[in-house]
């Protein structure tokens, strides 16, 4: 037993980096571990220990079949059909009592964390394939690439996956490229599902059914276990069930856009996602439709690039998405970059509408959009000097009462000390809506060897938290705190391949007093920071 | 306030400290890159641009500069090339004649009996073809009739390809003269430093705190960032389990709520799961659910203000503004049924609307009804509740 998990363990290592000719590896093991405060209504506060271990492993396979090893030794473009696959995986497991503990809830009864926080299940363990699929490329004379199995899928504001294929085809003599995706939209109960991919994020926790009353029309809606057993499967909660999340959405998407323009790049794409619909929802009348969108938008984006005689660099840009299903446009945002030299100076503005998946009710509530104006500076010499500065205002569509802007700014230069130090100092003030901040941050890296780093930080802040988040009526005092952290970070390089980082945090602050955390990350595919 | 000011003094202080360093000179900047034309040596006396006026063409000195197939081919002249035109008499090294033949007006600092000193050229980490570009006048790519000894600043930079190979900024087109490594991504690392975009070209170059800003170049219609980077190093941040660590302040747990509140930056950039704000908030007792220890028994410990969800009269009712502005903090917490306790038209909500005046028969609600009617059933169950027509 022992010698077998020992080869297990040794082919294991072997494999997180097995650099062959055409393929890559890439696996990271990172270990968490740390104490969070579980506040108590009676005694003291319990002190809540999470532990959390994550294993990732990225692969990239290239021409599958070597069809095109005769160009690749030649060092010659590639041309023709080339085949290869790219996956990433991740498995995370957290097993301290954060969630495996207990709660005693009214009445008073002690149940387990998971049977009345059902939301934890989705930090207790998961087995999560993020993307991977086989590409074929070089099809049609080079103009057409295929991506077929689990593939990314990103509009710009956001990423999703799909259980599917896209494509993407190079119209001939114009330089314009057709995209297409087709395929069931990944969720959180699809095979090696990811739940971040859910398009509103607001899955994971229980729902509820229609119970229909004695006459038509009187029905309420009623969790939807309430009858079931809890059967304490250790690694979910009951009250997770919903039918409606298990469902289907099939998803398409179409996108147009130029290529080999010089200076100019355009798009425009339309997606839509749709599911049919679960028997939980109210149906006496048959008012319950067979389908239901998810979500349905257009955008389209526009970026320029232009040089001007003396050498300043203008480039405009603009983004925009429409939401069809919502009838509103819920993302814009326009700006223009000016370079000249190594400065750049970035006036913009963002325009957003909170939109949601075309089943939940927050697409009824969200009413009313912000908009942002930003400006942001950047000095980059090839000196030894990095300047940064931005400016930022926010305007809520609504007031109320509440203050309906918000703003601030920061600053940061950093430098390098010689050969191996580098420093930073950055600064931040903002306020308005939300709170008031003023602080900064210290930052400094040693690299006195080429297989060792030292970096340090220290972070001051003064926060003075918005009024409106205490008692209006005067009986509460908004929280005004201040708070440091001291950081240190390490790196050691132990073979070409891999390294060990270990990070060391101690924070202070009013609330939780001073606190320490430690995380170490064993790196089996080091590659050395930019 | 006073403390605000303290904590600035200290910032500013340790700020003037670094500032206050020796600058020295900034050797300018442009888009020629040191990485890819590494470190050369050359000792050597020459002028390309007397070369060039006297009408010598190119390849009777770089006769390689046309069949050449490889970026790593040393197509620097010999001493053959040279006597095509130069009598060198290596018997005689310091015999004057013109066209000058000494050995010294070209190896400066030779003398008899030392030894000459060596050219040094490190290849470029880049897959060049010179047959395949033979018809192309050399200088349209080397720009060296005004320059005596042609350095690596005479070899093309990027700009330059592109200007003819419009394509080649195609992410798809980077390993076309750029070495891959096993998996297709770019080589990056080389022993003489770092292949990083930092100026103009693709409008991708990272700048300043790159790492944590740099959603307009990702946005950009045929972005390369997958050219270098394997995507997931994009989902490791955005859709990750452990944050980077420079990218909030130390302590965060404590200072995020300002954030959050305001929805800036963006949360939902990288946290897409309500779970991954409910679970913590439940775990630590700061939520005022029923299942929670701290349900609305304990005042000094809620979340919310006392009034926070109380539509009567003189009651702040703060959460209605606080949802229309910025309903993803809500639904951080919150689910769909909390809401529907006093917003539903069922005879069991309280019947009060969320929806804004002119609600009625607006585009925004058909758009809704018609593409979606599962949301409107969660509240209207009848047939006179539904639709936008009232």
């Amino acid at each position: 037993m022992f010698r077998g998990a020992c080869i297990v363990a040794g082919l294991l290592l072997a494999a997180a980096r097995a650099d062959a000719y055409d393929f890559w590896l890439h696996a990271d093991t990172i270990g968490q571990a740390y104490q969070l405060r579980d506040f108590q209504l009676v005694g003291p506060d319990l002190i809540l220990g999470r532990h959390i271990v994550t294993q990732t492993l990225s692969l990239r396979i290239t021409d599958i079949g070597d069809l095109s090893l005769h160009r690749r030794t030649a060092r010659l473009p590639d041309h023709g059909l080339r085949i290869s696959w790219q996956s990433y995986i991740r498995v995370d497991h957290d097993f301290g009592n954060y969630t495996n503990g207990q709660i005693t809830v009214p009445g008073p009864s002690v149940m387990d964390a998971l049977d009345v926080i059902p939301e934890l299940a989705d930090d207790v363990t998961g087995i999560e394939l993020m993307y991977g699929y086989l590409t074929l490329e070089g099809l049609l004379d080079d103009r057409l690439r295929v991506d077929v199995g689990r593939v990314l899928v990103d509009d710009g504001w956001g990423t999703t996956a799909i259980d599917g294929a896209s494509g993407r085809y190079d119209v001939p003599q114009i330089p314009i490229e057709v995209s297409a995706i087709a395929g069931l939209h990944v969720r959180a109960n699809s095979p090696l599902g990811v739940s971040a991919y859910e398009l509103d994020g607001t899955s994971g926790a229980g729902c509820e059914s229609y119970v229909a009353g004695p006459t038509p029309g009187t029905g309420t809606w009623q969790l939807i276990d309430r009858n079931r057993t809890v059967e304490n499967f250790p690694f979910s909660s009951d009250y997770a069930y919903c039918p409606q999340r298990d469902v289907d959405q099939p998803s398409i998407g179409v996108t147009v856009a130029t290529h080999d323009i010089h200076g100019f790049s355009a798009e425009v794409g339309y997606r839509r996602t749709w599911s049919d619909s679960a028997a939980i929802y109210p149906d006496e009348f048959g008012q319950l439709p067979a389908t239901g969108l998810d979500e349905e938008r257009v955008f389209a984006r526009a970026h320029a690039d232009v040089t001007t005689g003396d050498g300043v660099t203008v480039e405009p840009y603009g983004d925009l998405r429409y939401s069809i299903l919502n009838g509103v446009f819920d993302r814009a945002d326009f700006g223009v970059r000016l370079k000249t030299g190594g400065s750049t100076i970035e006036p913009a503005v963002e325009y957003y509408y909170p939109t949601f998946d075309g089943d939940s009710i927050f697409n009824a509530f969200s009413i009313d959009a912000t908009t942002d104006v930003r400006i942001g500076y950047k000095w980059d010499g090839r000196g030894p000097w990095r300047v940064t500065a931005d400016g930022w205002l926010r305007k809520y569509a609504n007031a109320d009462g509440l203050p309906d802007y918000a703003g601030g700014g920061d600053a940061g230069v950093q430098r390098a000390l010689g050969v191996n130090w580098r420093s930073s100092i950055d600064l931040l003030a903002d306020g308005g809506y939300g709170g008031r901040r003023v602080g900064g941050t210290a930052t400094a890296a040693w690299k006195p060897t080429q297989l060792f780093w030292l970096r340090g930080r220290f972070v001051v802040l003064d926060v003075e938290e918005d009024p409106t988040a205490g008692d209006p009526t005067g009986g509460t005092t908004p929280p005004h705190y201040v708070t440091s952290s001291a950081n240190i970070s390490s790196t050691y390089q132990v073979a070409e391949w891999a390294a060990v980082h270990v990070i060391g945090e101690a924070d202070r602050d009013a609330i939780y007093g001073t606190q320490t955390r430690v995380l170490a990350v064993l790196d089996l595919a080091f590659k050395p920071e930019m | 306030m006073r403390k605000s000011w303290l904590v600035f003094a200290i910032v500013i202080a340790c700020a003037a400290g670094v500032l206050a360093q020796p600058v020295p000179p900034d050797d300018g900047v442009d888009d020629w890159s040191p990485i890819v034309y590494p470190l050369q040596r050359l000792p050597l006396t020459f002028s390309h641009a007397k070369h060039l006026a006297r009408g010598a063409p190119c390849a009777v000195c770089h006769p390689a500069g046309t069949t050449s197939r490889s970026a790593v081919d040393d197509l620097l002249p010999t001493e053959a090339e040279c006597r095509a035109c130069h009598a060198i008499d290596r018997n005689d090294p310091a015999k004057q004649a013109t066209p000058t033949v000494a050995c010294a007006a070209c190896h400066p600092g030779w003398a008899p009996g030392k030894v000459v000193e060596q050219t040094y050229l490190t290849p470029p980490p880049l897959k060049f073809d010179h047959a395949a570009h033979a018809k192309t006048a050399c200088e349209s790519c080397h720009p060296v009739r005004t320059v005596d000894l042609a350095t690596a600043r005479q070899l093309p930079t990027m700009a330059s390809c592109l200007r003819c190979h419009s394509d080649g900024a195609e992410e798809r087109h980077c390993t076309d003269c750029h070495l891959a490594q096993p998996g297709g991504l770019m080589q990056l690392q080389f022993e003489h430093g770092t292949l990083v975009p930092d100026h103009d070209g693709l409008g991708d170059a990272h700048g300043p705190n790159f790492k944590n800003d740099h959603k307009t170049e990702a946005r950009q219609v045929g972005a390369t960032c997958n050219a270098c980077h394997d995507q997931s190093e994009c989902v490791e941040c955005h859709t990750g389990s452990v944050k980077p660590m420079d990218f909030h302040p130390g302590d965060y747990v404590m200072t995020h709520a300002v954030d959050a509140r305001r929805g800036t930056p963006d949360c939902s950039a990288c946290h897409r799961l309500e779970t991954f704000c409910v679970s913590c908030h439940e775990r630590s007792g700061l939520t005022t659910r029923a299942a929670s220890q701290f349900s609305s028994q304990e005042s000094s410990r809620f979340f919310h203000p006392a009034g926070w969800a109380n539509a009567s009269a003189g009651a702040p009712n703060l959460h209605a503004a606080e949802a229309k502005r910025n309903l993803n903090s809500c639904a951080s917490c919150h689910r769909e049924e909390d809401c529907m306790t006093c917003h539903s038209a069922q005879s069991s909500g309280g019947h009060i609307s969320p929806h804004p005046a002119n609600w009625k028969g607006s585009a925004q609600c058909r758009a809704l009804d018609r593409g979606n009617r599962r949301m409107c059933l969660r509240c209207h169950v009848t047939q006179t509740e539904l639709g936008c027509d009232w």
